[in-house]
C-alpha cells in the first residue's frame, strides 16, 4: 500500500500529515482575529461608518458609553434578560426533561413536536408571536378576555415588554435545553438509581439527592449556551420592537448594531460591542473552565 | 383488608400521576403547537380573516399568498422576472449548502485531528474554536464589513460563505471531534498495521465509520446557517439577500402584509420541519454528541 514519490513526506510522516489536516481551520481560526482587532483599534477611534479619515480618541467612546443614560439601560435591560432566561428555561427544561424520561408511548411523537421551535428560524418564531402579541386585535390578549383577564400590554409596554421577549426566547430555546438535559438523564448510570431505590427513596427524593446533581455537567453546558446566546441575542428584537418603546427593550447588541447601521457611528458601535464581548469572554471562560472541570471529581 | 386499602391508595396514587402527566404533555404541546398553528392558518386566510376580530378559527382557505409570494402573483417566465421571494430562496440554498460544504472540508480533518490526538495543545484549539461560537458575531463582522466593502467581497456569495463559517466550522468541529474519539483505537492500529498512510486511515476507515455523525453535523450547521438573518442584514445587498431577510420585505414601511408574511414564514421553515420530522434522531445525537467531553 505504500508508496513512494515526492509527496510521501506528506503523506506517510503521521505528525507532518496531522499538521496539515489541522492547518485550514486553524488559518480559518486565526483569520478571524484579523477583522477582530481591527475592530478593537476601531473603538479607539472617531471613525464614521462612510469617511474615510478617523481620529484616535483612545478611551473616548468608552466614557461616553458609561455616561450615556440609554447605554446604561441597555446594560440593564441585557442583563435582566439573561437572567429571566435562564430563571424561566432551566426549571421548565427540567420538568420536560423529567417527563420525558419516564417511558411511554408518546414519546417518539413528543420528542418531534418538541424540537419544532428551535429549527424553525429565529425571525418567524418572533414574527408569530408578535402577531399574537398584539394589544387589540392579538391572540393572546383575545384568549385572556375569554377568562375576564383585561388586555395585557405585552410588547407596547415599557414594563412588560423584557419579559414578553423572553417568552419568545424561552419557546425557541426550551427545546434546546430539554435535549441537553434529556441526554443527561438517559446517561445516568442504573446502579445509582436501584441502590437508592433500595435505600427507600421516592421518586421526588432521587431526583434532588441523585438526578440533579448527576446533571451538574449538563446544567454547566446549557449555562454556557443559554448565557452566552443570550447575552447576544438579536433577532427576536430585532423583528419585533427594536429596542423600543422608549428603550425598554434596547440591549447592547441591537444598540451597537443601530449605532453602526442608523446613525453611522463606527467607532462607538464598536466600543459598544467590545463592552459586551468582554462580558461574554468572562463568562464563557469561566463556565468552559468550570465545564471542563465537573467530570472529574 | 389493611392491605388492601393500601393497594387502593396506591393505585389511586398511580393514576393520579398518569393523569398529572398527560395534562402535562398536553399543556407542552399545545403552547408548542399553538403559534405554529396559528401562522399557519394565517398564511392560508384571506385578509378580511387575518384582522377579523375576535380571530377567526373557521374560515374559507385560500392559496392567494402563496400564489403571491411564490410566484408574483402572476405567471412569470424567466429568471429575469422570477419573483423576489423565490429568488432569496435560491440565494439561501447557494449560500447555506455551499457554507455547510465548506464547513465540511475544513472541519473533518481538524476535528479528527481534534478528537484522537489529545495534546494540552489541542484541547486549547478545540476550546477556542468554541469560545468563537460564544462571542458576539458583530464583534467580527462590523469591522468585516468595512474590509469587504474595500476588497469588493460586499453582497457577494463568496463573501457570505466565508461568513457562515463563523456558524458553520465550530459546529462541525465541536461534533464531530466527538464522534472522531468514540472509534475505538483498534481500528485505527489495524488499518495502520496494514500500511495505511494518516490520509488514508482518515478517508478511507474513519470517515465511512462515522457517517453517521456527518449527517448530524450537516443538518445542524445547515438549519443554523439558513435560520440566520444577522448576516444577510450585515453582508448582503440586494444581490444576495436570504430567505430571513425576505421575510422582512414583506413588511414595508407604511404597511405589513400580513398574510404574504405568514406565507413567506411557512415557506422559509420547510427545511426546519423536514429535519425535525425525519431526522430528529441525527439532531438529538449531534448536539449531545457536542456536550460529550
Amino acid at each position: 500500500m505504500k508508496k513512494h514519490g515526492v509527496l510521501s513526506v506528506f503523506t506517510d510522516n503521521e505528525k507532518v500529515a496531522r499538521f496539515f489536516m489541522l492547518m485550514p481551520a486553524f488559518l480559518v481560526l486565526v483569520g478571524i482575529l484579523v477583522p477582530f482587532v481591527m475592530g478593537v483599534w476601531t473603538s479607539l477611534t472617531d471613525k464614521k461608518l462612510y469617511a474615510t479619515h478617523s481620529n484616535f480618541v483612545f478611551l473616548q467612546n468608552y466614557i461616553d458609553n458609561f455616561t450615556n443614560p440609554v447605554f446604561l439601560t441597555s446594560l440593564r435591560n441585557t442583563l435582566l434578560y439573561v437572567l429571566m432566561a435562564i430563571l424561566l428555561q432551566l426549571p421548565l427544561g427540567l420538568l420536560a426533561a423529567a417527563l420525558l424520561d419516564i417511558p411511554s408511548r408518546t414519546k417518539g411523537f413528543m420528542r418531534t413536536v418538541l424540537v419544532f421551535p428551535l429549527l424553525i428560524p429565529p425571525i418567524v418564531s418572533s414574527l408569530i408571536w408578535k402577531t399574537m402579541m398584539q394589544p387589540n386585535s392579538g391572540m393572546l390578549n383575545y384568549l385572556l378576555g375569554l377568562f375576564g383577564i383585561d388586555s395585557f400590554p405585552w410588547l407596547t409596554g415599557i414594563h412588560t415588554v423584557l419579559f414578553s421577549l423572553v417568552i419568545v426566547d424561552t419557546w425557541i430555546y426550551l427545546p434546546f435545553v430539554t435535549i441537553i438535559l434529556l441526554s443527561g438523564l438517559q446517561s445516568l448510570p442504573s446502579d445509582i438509581l436501584e441502590s437508592a431505590q433500595v435505600d427507600g427513596a421516592g421518586p421526588i427524593r432521587t431526583f434532588f439527592a441523585i438526578k440533579l446533581r448527576w446533571l451538574k455537567t449538563s446544567i454547566l453546558l446549557i449555562l454556557l449556551f443559554r448565557i452566552c446566546d443570550s447575552l447576544k441575542t438579536f433577532e427576536i428584537i430585532y423583528s419585533t420592537t427594536r429596542g423600543g418603546p422608549m428603550n425598554a427593550s434596547r440591549t447592547l447588541n441591537i444598540m451597537a448594531y443601530e449605532e453602526a447601521f442608523r446613525w453611522s457611528n463606527t467607532g462607538q458601535a464598536m466600543s459598544i460591542v467590545f463592552t459586551l464581548w468582554i462580558i461574554a469572554f468572562v463568562v464563557s471562560t469561566y463556565l468552559m473552565g468550570k465545564w471542563n472541570k465537573s467530570g472529574i471529581e | 383488608m389493611n392491605k388492601g386499602a393500601d393497594d387502593v391508595r396506591k393505585n389511586t396514587g398511580k393514576l393520579l400521576g398518569t393523569v398529572a402527566r398527560y395534562v402535562c404533555y398536553a399543556a407542552f404541546l399545545l403552547v408548542i403547537l399553538f403559534p405554529l398553528y396559528w401562522i399557519v392558518t394565517m398564511s392560508l386566510k384571506e385578509y378580511k380573516d387575518i384582522i377579523a376580530f375576535p380571530p377567526k378559527f373557521w374560515f374559507t382557505p385560500t392559496l392567494d399568498h402563496y400564489r403571491e409570494v411564490l410566484f408574483g402573483g402572476a405567471s412569470f417566465s424567466s429568471v429575469s422576472n422570477m419573483p423576489e421571494f423565490l429568488r432569496y430562496v435560491l440565494n439561501s440554498l447557494l449560500t447555506t449548502g455551499s457554507a455547510v460544504a465548506l464547513g465540511l472540508v475544513l472541519g473533518l480533518p481538524a476535528a479528527y485531528v481534534l478528537g484522537r490526538v489529545r495534546t494540552k495543545l489541542n484541547e486549547q484549539i478545540a476550546g477556542t474554536f468554541m469560545s468563537y461560537r460564544f462571542a458576539p458575531e458583530l464583534a467580527v463582522i462590523l469591522p468585516l464589513y468595512a474590509i469587504y466593502k474595500n476588497a469588493g467581497l460586499y453582497d457577494t456569495f463568496i463573501g457570505l460563505i466565508l461568513v457562515h463559517q463563523l456558524i458553520v466550522l465550530p459546529l462541525v468541529v465541536w461534533i464531530m471531534r466527538g464522534f472522531f474519539r468514540e472509534i475505538p483505537r483498534d481500528i485505527e492500529e489495524a488499518a495502520r498495521i496494514d500500511g495505511a498512510n494518516e490520509w488514508q486511515i482518515f478517508l478511507k476507515v474513519m470517515l465511512p465509520v462515522v457517517k453517521a455523525g456527518i449527517g448530524s453535523a450537516m443538518i445542524i450547521s445547515f438549519v443554523f446557517s439558513w435560520n440566520n438573518l444577522l448576516f444577510g442584514l450585515v453582508m448582503s445587498g440586494g444581490g444576495t439577500m436570504p430567505v430571513t431577510m425576505g421575510i422582512l420585505q414583506t413588511m414595508t414601511f407604511d404597511q405589513i402584509k400580513w398574510g404574504e408574511m405568514a406565507a413567506a414564514a411557512v415557506v422559509s421553515s420547510v427545511p426546519g420541519i423536514v429535519i425535525a420530522v425525519f431526522a430528529q434522531r441525527f439532531l438529538v445525537k449531534g448536539l449531545t454528541m457536542g456536550a460529550v467531553k
